[in-house]
């Protein structure tokens, strides 16, 4: 490893450990990670902004004759009317445009994805006779239960808060199990940023003796 | 960890989809739904065959949807319309929703701000926008209870949606005056730069009360850690089904996926806001129909039903 | 007219994208790309708003001397030369300035920003142990079933639990494909009604909340 990849390699370390430092509690190399992560991310941001929307998606196609992506500009002017308190209300028409989109490609894709084919996901044959078929049973009723939970205009009485009760069971079941499956992934992460350390630490070591 | 409590607080006597003096046979809804049922049971005529559409100006294997998204946006609009019209309208107790205001009163007792972490996703995704109406009851309350409150912001599109909405909730209250802009606060597009950033806030501004709503990724659980550290009392709100454990286990109180989209009518009573929830209820309740139909007709081996709800 | 013009604006593109989900036709299909192009445009341009605020309230904590301001002075100074050294001398044509490998900018992400946001991430192992903690002091009967099949799924998923039971990450995966994917799909489908809902009521003008008032 080169002096100059060593000594960038040691600044990574530093931070690395300053954010681990957060674990005892706040303290100043926390508080200078942190406001540095904050301060060169949105400087980072503001760089993939301007190299990958602004320049490709705005000021080429306009350069090459594409006159109608004035309109995206002068919608992107208008946002800037917020910085004046009398002229804040000419940005509307901008929110508008992007609540409108967001809504209007969120309806669909819902309905598609978590609705009907779930719904269809759940249409399974039913019985006793064989071991999936109960399975498919419960998967039915635990469906059932769970989605009378969120039911919002029916009082969780008698036999339907019973069912509504098993629904959250198996909402809180699904809770335990979703928690389980992340832990191992979760500490995966853990062992990179240690296996970063012993390693820089181990050429830093090679290097200076 | 919540205490999911199954009592019901009744805003309004009524609890019943339709009046009780409903005749099933002669009301038109039912026959509408009796008749669309039958319907389902014709073949499908969606084919999936490979064909070149690039020419149509109609997707006919979408046919399933369009109905669907027809019959669901006509229950929608039904109950808004009836709720306009003055009918009463119930809504069971949801527990977090009431501890909301509870603890931003505590905040005040403390002498300490109330935290809205309102998701780390743009303005154009939905549980944003559920996030932005929820932070204006929550100004509203925190501006009648006097007391500070931040919201640090994610994305910079949603920080004027934020600054307005906190505006217009000092104003609804009669407090304008008491607004400050530097509350509302954008602190980076990066997820872990946000949540750092958050982290901060937490630690040293003390929050005694962090209210998160809205679309929640990996952050969640370093969010709601450090808030419980910070010994804040937490209402978190997500439909993102794989935070959800980790807030359930972090927060004092959680809101679970759809409960997020029915808080803005929860908190605020308005019957239209109430009518639509009616409306959800009603379209769930079509589809533990549908389900149960389905379930046994896959049994009998009859497949025309179920092919009408397959999307290629 | 303030509030009806982007309402109608709201109505119509929303609209739009509904119905171009059922159109096929390729020309339509390319307007409805452009357009969603043009939605990263805007929010691109939005961006100029939050680099503003991020300024304009960490400056006034520095010219105040308030709270921790020394570091809010690394905040402003690291975002303007993160933008200078990626705009500014890519302009001018200095030596090592845009973005990509081997720039400063590059450097900066390579070795500061991206072991950050890593390290970061990693603080969750921390986290999940103590929420792991916390989750399995059972007091109530809700509570305990997170917790037992939080630990029943952990201890299946690693070799000691094959050896404690042959048929325990069978048992696991009934876990996940049975109770875990009703109550997910329950949540899925509840979630979507809910989301629909406000996504129409914010096209037709009943939510009408990012206007603000008049």
């Amino acid at each position: 490893m080169g002096t100059a990849e060593l000594i960038w390699n040691g600044v990574a370390a530093f931070l690395v450990m300053s954010i681990y430092s957060f674990l005892y509690k706040d303290n100043p190399f926390y508080k200078f990670a942190e406001h540095l992560v904050v301060g060169v991310s949105a400087g980072y941001f503001a760089m993939i902004l301007y190299y990958n929307a602004f320049l490709p998606k705005l000021i080429n196609p306009l350069r090459a004759g594409q006159y109608w992506y004035i309109i995206p500009g002068i919608l992107g002017l208008l946002m800037w009317a917020r910085f004046s308190q009398k002229w804040q209300w000419l940005s509307r028409p901008t929110l508008g445009f992007v609540i409108g989109s967001g809504a209007g490609v969120a309806i669909p894709l819902y309905l598609q994805n978590y609705v009907i084919r779930q719904v269809h996901a759940t249409m399974l044959p039913i019985g006793f006779t064989s071991w999936p078929l109960i399975t498919n049973v419960l998967i039915i009723i635990m469906v059932f239960c769970a989605l009378a939970y969120f039911f919002f205009s029916k009082q969780h009485k008698g036999a339907f808060g019973a069912a509504a009760t098993f629904g959250i069971w198996t909402l809180m079941v699904g809770f335990g199990a979703g928690f389980g499956m992340t832990v191992m992934g979760r500490v995966a992460l853990l062992a990179e940023r240690v296996v970063f350390l012993r390693d820089y630490f181990a050429q830093l070591w090679g290097a200076l003796f | 960890m919540p205490i999911i409590s199954s009592a019901e607080l009744q805003i309004q006597s009524n609890n019943e989809f339709f009046p009780s003096n409903t005749n099933v046979k002669s009301n038109p809804f039912f026959k509408v739904l009796f008749l669309f049922l039958c319907f389902l049971l014709i073949d499908s005529p969606l084919s999936f065959a490979a064909e070149d559409l690039s020419e149509s100006w109609f997707n006919p294997n979408r046919l399933n949807m369009l109905i669907f998204l027809i019959l669901f946006f006509a229950v929608i609009i039904y109950f808004i319309q009836r709720a306009k019209k003055g009918k009463s309208l119930f809504i069971r107790r949801i527990a977090g929703l009431d501890a909301i205001e509870e603890a931003v009163g505590r905040a005040t007792e403390m002498g300490r701000p109330v935290l809205f972490v309102p998701g780390i996703e743009d303005v154009n995704q939905i549980q944003t926008v559920a996030a932005m109406i929820i932070l204006g009851n929550v100004a509203k309350m925190v501006a009648d209870y006097d007391t500070p409150l931040f919201v640090p912001i994610c994305r910079p599109f949603v920080v004027p949606v934020a600054e307005e909405r906190v505006k217009e909730g000092y104003a609804a209250a009669g407090r304008p005056d008491a607004y400050n802009r530097d509350n509302v606060r954008y602190i980076s597009d990066e997820q872990f730069a946000y949540a750092a950033g958050v982290q901060g806030i937490m630690l040293r501004d003390r929050p005694m009360a962090n209210l998160m709503f809205g679309s929640f990724f990996a952050e969640s659980l370093m969010l709601a850690e450090t808030g419980f550290l910070t010994g804040a009392i937490q209402v978190a709100g997500t439909a993102n089904i794989h935070q959800l454990p980790f807030f359930v286990v972090a927060c004092d109180y959680t809101i679970i996926g759809e409960e997020l989209f029915a808080t803005s009518a929860y908190l605020s009573k308005e019957p239209k806001l109430l009518g639509s929830l009616k409306g959800s209820d009603l379209a769930k309740a079509i589809i533990i129909g549908i389900l149960a139909l389905g379930a046994i007709l896959e049994t009998l081996g009859i497949t025309q039903f179920t092919r009408w709800f397959f999307i290629e | 007219m303030r509030r009806e013009i982007p309402i109608a604006i709201c109505f119509l593109v929303g609209i739009s994208f509904i119905l171009e989900y059922f159109i096929p036709h390729e020309d339509v299909l390319s307007i409805f790309e452009t357009i969603r192009q043009w939605a990263i445009i805007v929010i691109a341009f939005a961006y100029v708003l939050g680099i503003a605020n991020l300024v304009r309230i960490n400056s006034h904590v520095i010219q105040r001397k308030g709270r921790d301001w020394p570091y809010k002075i690394i905040l402003v100074v690291s975002l303007f030369f993160m933008i200078t050294v990626g705009i500014i001398f890519d302009i001018f044509g200095i030596r090592l300035g845009g973005i990509g490998e081997g720039t400063i900018f590059g450097w900066v992400y390579f070795h500061a920003q991206y072991p950050l946001q890593a390290t970061m991430f990693s603080l969750l192992a921390f986290f999940i142990a103590s929420a792991a903690f916390r989750a399995f002091r059972i007091r109530t009967f809700q509570a305990s079933l997170l917790a037992v099949t939080a630990i029943l799924v952990m201890i299946g998923r690693v070799p000691v639990g094959e050896s404690l039971w042959a048929d325990f990450p069978d048992f696991i995966e009934w876990i996940m494909n049975v109770p875990q994917l009703a109550g997910k799909r329950a949540i899925m489908i509840g979630a979507a009604l809910g989301a629909i809902s406000t996504a129409l009521k914010v096209l037709t003008g009943l939510e009408r909340t990012y206007l603000g008032g008049e």
